[in-house]
């Protein structure tokens, strides 16, 4: 990264720091954190995990907070809360109270982590790049450092222990300012205990059609035999650049379901680091569409660090136009982690001419007894499907929307929420249409 | 119904078709064998407009009308039915849902309105007695996990519902075990009538033991060599190909 950027970012921090709120631990976080950016910087191009990103917006943006206006009521636009889930509305990464539908619930704290509502301890054990030593801070976390000095706001929650039903809530993320105005950090510090279960849907969108700068940073701290199904949906609108990193650690047999379907933003990058301990599972599904010159990026990092533990990764992604799509996705089997067990499927199609689509699939093995298995592929839609489709009638436009439907249908198949999927599912009909009315212009 | 007129047609400039001509009237069903590598699947493929073919001669008539200058799309609009030798998986598109896209395809054509979902799962169900074919098929994907005896039932399923005018059935009886090739069988059987055509391509002389052919043709080296009634299947069979192929050279 280029010393003007982060002295840029410097700047902007300290032209805006004794504004910001000063409660105990939310000072400490900021005050580490921009000690940390100081002294490593954002990645740049040449960072070797960064190359399929979008950094440039970087060069032009402003990191100070947007002072967010929440709206009086939500946009009609958006999708109705889901039955059984409670709603936190975060405008700019502010909670907007007055458009939440909090808890009814004890098996969960859900609090404003702008300070006067934590309760006491609230600061997560080991909550992924925060709770670390800056030193030992991996180097693709860092835009979480960017958001641990400049969030406003955010939501903690505390799922207590085992319970038979799981806790449901969503978590809609509003983007309403203008990148001029300044930047949105939605920040999500979540803690499981010990056999607690979560359904978590977290959902970022824009209000209008102004370019928005969001930098989010989420952190899960899953105790012992914890079950967390998380589903992140990134709809921005088209103008807006998003910085995302999800760090995650599970303990012992912690079960971790890990959805991620992005379509929205100018250009998206999702950074997800993931610790599993003994026997501990994770399940990622993740697609993407884009179109346009959208470039859509994601890099996972799984580390097994103990043994049994298991991976099953599934990416599916769509480029059309002139977009680009990236998923690099690395798996790292450390000494001790025998009789892991991990599985990568990777697959990108290519629906433009100018579109392009990177896959990497990365194995690190560092010890034996370990079933590991990946396959990672690029192309154009099946000819093959195609004909058999136009042999049975149907017009070329709509067997090509059904087989990008299909081909996404390996992830959105595992959201395991029937309403959630019929949400998602709708979403996408709209999106391959969208593409078709856009390639008749 | 369909007039096949001096047909040549070569894949990366090697001939498969040589100068081809068949003639299909409404009603007819006609079974064209021939020895691996004559023709056959081309003949197949190039009437439902594969891409990859390139017709260096001929004409093909189908209801009056140019089949050539149609898209595969059209041909199916029109009537024109492939039964496919190797039917494509298709994960995620749903077997009922592909159904009812081809059927309402046609039906937009002729300027008729969507088909009531209930009604069509009812007919769906009852061509699918007839193929035994069990209900857990309406929700799978197409062809997704089949056995090859599936997939070709499958076919026929597709065509019982779609009623074709032609149907070409491309190697169907291929793969399939004695009970599944009656079945097959009994579903191609169901659908004979005056109005409509049937092109039986096949290896073998066993499917038109239960399919009873009004003509047999021979293909070698891409043109009907010998024509004749169901008995010339027989003497095929009994004779062998070398018979055939050794008077056309």
């Amino acid at each position: 990264m280029s010393s003007t950027l982060t002295n840029r970012i410097v700047e902007d921090y300290a032209s805006v720091a004794a504004a910001l709120p000063a409660a105990g631990a939310a000072a400490q976080r900021r005050r580490g954190a921009i000690e940390a950016l100081r002294a490593v910087g954002l990645p740049g191009a040449r960072d070797e995990n960064w190359k399929y990103a979008n950094l440039r917006p970087l060069e032009r943006l402003r990191f100070v907070p947007a002072v967010p206006a929440p709206p009086a009521q939500l946009p009609a636009t958006e999708p109705a809360p889901l039955p059984g889930f409670a709603r936190y509305v975060l405008v700019d990464g502010v909670l907007a109270a007055a458009l939440s539908a909090p808890l009814d619930a004890t098996a969960a704290q859900v609090f404003s982590l702008a300070g006067a509502g934590s309760p006491a301890g609230a600061t997560p054990a080991a909550a992924g790049a925060l709770a670390r030593p800056w030193r030992e801070l991996q180097g693709d976390e860092r835009f979480a450092l960017l958001n641990a000095a400049f969030a406003t706001d955010g939501l903690g929650i505390r799922v207590a222990g085992a319970s038979s039903q799981p806790v449901r809530i969503e978590l809609l993320f509003i983007a309403s300012a203008d990148q001029q105005a300044g930047a949105s950090y939605p920040r999500v510090e979540l803690t499981l205990a010990d056999g607690a279960h979560l359904e978590l849907i977290e959902r970022h969108v824009s209000a209008g059609m102004q370019p928005s700068f969001v930098t989010s940073a989420v952190t899960v701290d899953m105790a012992p035999r914890a079950t967390l199904q998380h589903y992140r949906l990134q709809e921005l609108n088209a103008h807006s650049t998003l910085f995302d990193t999800l760090s995650a650690q599970l303990a012992a047999r912690a079960s971790y379901r890990l959805h991620g379907i992005g379509s929205g933003a100018q250009s998206a990058r999702s950074t997800l680091m993931v610790h599993l301990g003994e026997g501990a599972q994770l399940q990622l599904a993740a697609a993407a569409i884009a179109d346009r010159q959208q470039v859509l990026d994601t890099y996972a990092l799984v580390e097994h660090t103990a043994p049994d533990a298991r991976t099953v990764q599934t990416f599916r992604g769509i480029a059309a136009g002139r977009a680009r799509v990236g998923f690099n996705g690395k798996i790292v089997v450390q000494p001790a982690a025998r009789g892991s067990d991990s599985q990568q499927s990777l697959r990108g199609l290519l629906a433009g001419a100018e579109a392009e689509i990177d896959l990497r699939p990365q194995l690190e093995i560092h010890t034996d007894e370990v079933r590991c298995s990946h396959g990672a592929t690029a192309g154009k839609l099946d000819e093959n499907m195609l004909f058999y489709l136009l042999s049975r009638g149907l017009d070329r436009d709509s067997a090509q929307r059904l087989l990008k439907w299909a081909f996404l249908e390996d992830v959105i198949a595992q959201v395991a929420l029937p309403a959630l999927r019929r949400q998602i599912e709708e979403r996408l009909v709209g999106r391959l249409r969208d593409e078709q009315l856009r390639e008749l212009l | 119904m369909l007039s096949i007129s001096n047909l040549s047609v070569s894949v990366a400039d090697k001939q498969i078709l040589d100068g081809l001509s068949l003639e299909v009237a409404a009603g007819e069903v006609h079974a064209i064998m021939g020895p691996n590598g004559s023709g056959k699947s081309t003949l197949a493929h190039v009437l439902a407009g594969r891409p990859g073919y390139q017709v260096t001669g001929g004409t093909v008539h189908y209801q009056g009308r140019d089949l050539l200058a149609m898209a595969p799309e059209e041909r199916a609009r029109a009537g024109l039915f492939l039964g496919f030798q190797y039917p494509v998986e298709i994960p995620g598109v749903n077997n009922v849902y592909l159904l009812k896209a081809a059927v309402n395809a046609v039906r937009r054509q002729q300027g008729l309105p969507e088909v009531d979902a209930f009604e069509f799962l009812g007919l769906v169900r009852e061509k699918m007695q007839l193929m035994r074919m069990d209900d857990s098929f309406l929700s799978r994907g197409v062809n997704e996990g089949f056995s090859g005896g599936e997939k070709k039932r499958n076919e026929i399923l597709q065509m019982l519902v779609l009623e074709p005018r032609l149907a070409i059935l491309d190697e169907t009886d291929s793969g399939l075990d004695i009970d599944a090739l009656k079945v097959v069988a009994a579903g191609v059987n169901s659908q004979r009538d005056p109005q409509r055509s049937c092109v039986v391509v096949t290896h073998y002389q066993r499917l038109l033991e239960y399919v009873v052919p009004d003509f047999v043709h021979v293909l070698v080296r891409g043109r009907i060599a010998r024509s004749g009634d169901r008995s010339l299947a027989l003497e095929l069979e009994r004779r062998g190909y070398d018979w055939v192929t050794g008077e056309a050279a």
